[in-house]
């Protein structure tokens, strides 16, 4: 997958992490939204058992926009990791959020619904796999 | 039921009871539903069990992964109301319009998030089958896991007990705490309490008297070993592997005494 061009649009500025390197901390406050430029990360999640890494993102995918729908709760859901080198494009926000307040509050609630959804079932999937392992 | 328009298209309200199934996996079905009030299970089935996937509340919406996915196909889980509950339902012209318009970046968040979404529903169900299928040979492994099925009756018996092939000397006193035609639970104080001198495996002969004065003497294997309620106890879980007919039958009648 590569980036789609829309994204460029979207991009404010460049950064480079190391393998290992934290992009995004669980639990930290922060609403930058990020792209795979190239590499690729690993979402991790923090569980009462310990820590396990639900999803692998490559490149052209978006993360960090779950705080985006949630306005006000901008704490982290889950941590993301550099697995290797890895170039990210930051996104703007206040373009994004732009975006989404142009649209019905229909489609705000399925949007909202589904970033809810996806947010609970990744969190009983990672309690889950920790038990599993 | 009230109806009222939002431009072309009416909204219907909906009321589910308790229970209630909304939308059954494998249907077809175009509907997206709102919740306005009440409590939804979203599961899924597999090999006849019930695999829960969320549960979720007012605001939130059911039904919209065909819409967003754009095809004609099945439901990919069911819904029920959990509670007395009110639904809104849309159809899905009313959005798909608006949807094709939206800014591409929003598209491709929504897909992204549809995407991982299913993934990880597979893995949740994945994952849950697993837990089930260990939870199953943990019983089956495990004899005091079908003896506990049987009933067993809390009891108060003071007994004194010893390893097999070892003499008296060794015996250790304390309270039988339940029992059943399986095994029973008894709690031990031990004399040096930093020194617990059985382990799960042992056998045991273990010697009590009934309440009505018949004596009781089994071998059983501790199967099980945590700290009794009493401080500086043990809570043995032990499964009979030798009662003479003489003493299964007293206690057969007594665990049939109500």
């Amino acid at each position: 997958m590569s980036v789609d061009s829309f994204v460029y649009g979207y991009m404010v500025s460049e950064e480079t992490y190391e393998a290992n390197d934290y992009i995004i901390k669980e639990g930290s406050k922060g609403d930058w939204v990020y792209v795979i430029l190239e590499g690729q990360v690993k979402v991790k999640k923090m569980t009462s058992k310990g820590m396990v890494t639900i999803d692998t993102l490559k490149e052209g995918e978006i993360f960090g926009e779950m705080t985006l729908w949630q306005l006000g709760k901008s704490s982290r859901s889950a941590s993301v990791i550099a697995d290797g080198l890895v170039k990210v494009g930051l996104l703007s926000t206040e373009r994004l959020l732009k975006d989404y307040e142009s649209i019905s509050p229909q489609l705000k609630t399925l949007l909202k619904s589904l970033i809810m959804r996806l947010a609970e079932t990744t969190k009983n999937a990672a309690i889950l796999a920790v038990e599993s392992n | 039921m009230k109806n009222y328009k939002t431009d072309t298209f009416s909204i219907n309200r909906l009321k589910f009871k308790k229970d209630e199934t909304i939308i059954k996996e494998g249907d077809y079905g175009v509907s997206i539903y709102k919740i306005i009030k009440g409590k939804v299970r979203i599961f899924t089935e597999s090999e006849g069990l019930e695999i829960p996937l969320v549960t979720i509340g007012p605001g939130e919406v059911i039904g919209e992964i065909i819409f967003l996915s754009g095809g004609s196909e099945r439901r990919s889980a069911s819904a029920r109301a959990l509670e007395d509950s009110e639904l809104e339902v849309w159809h899905p012209d009313m959005l798909s319009k608006e949807y094709d318009q939206m800014p591409p970046i929003l598209k491709h968040l929504a897909d992204q998030a549809l995407n991982r979404f299913i993934r990880m529903n597979k893995l949740l169900v994945q994952l849950t089958a697993k837990k089930r299928q260990r939870q199953e040979k943990l019983k089956q492994g495990d004899p005091w896991a079908a003896h506990r099925r049987y009933y067993r009756k809390e009891v108060k018996l003071e007994f004194v007990c010893y390893p097999v092939g070892v003499g008296g000397g060794f015996s250790l006193k304390g309270e039988i705490k339940d029992i059943s035609h399986g095994g029973a639970g008894l709690e031990i104080l031990p004399r040096k309490v930093s020194k617990f001198p059985y382990k799960k495996g042992d056998e045991l002969i273990v010697n009590t008297l009934l309440p009505n004065d018949k004596a009781l003497d089994f071998k059983a294997k501790i199967v099980s070993v945590r700290k009794g309620r009493t401080p500086g106890s043990f809570f043995l879980g032990m499964s009979f592997t030798d009662l003479t007919d003489h003493a299964l039958k007293n206690l057969g009648f007594f665990l049939m005494a109500a």
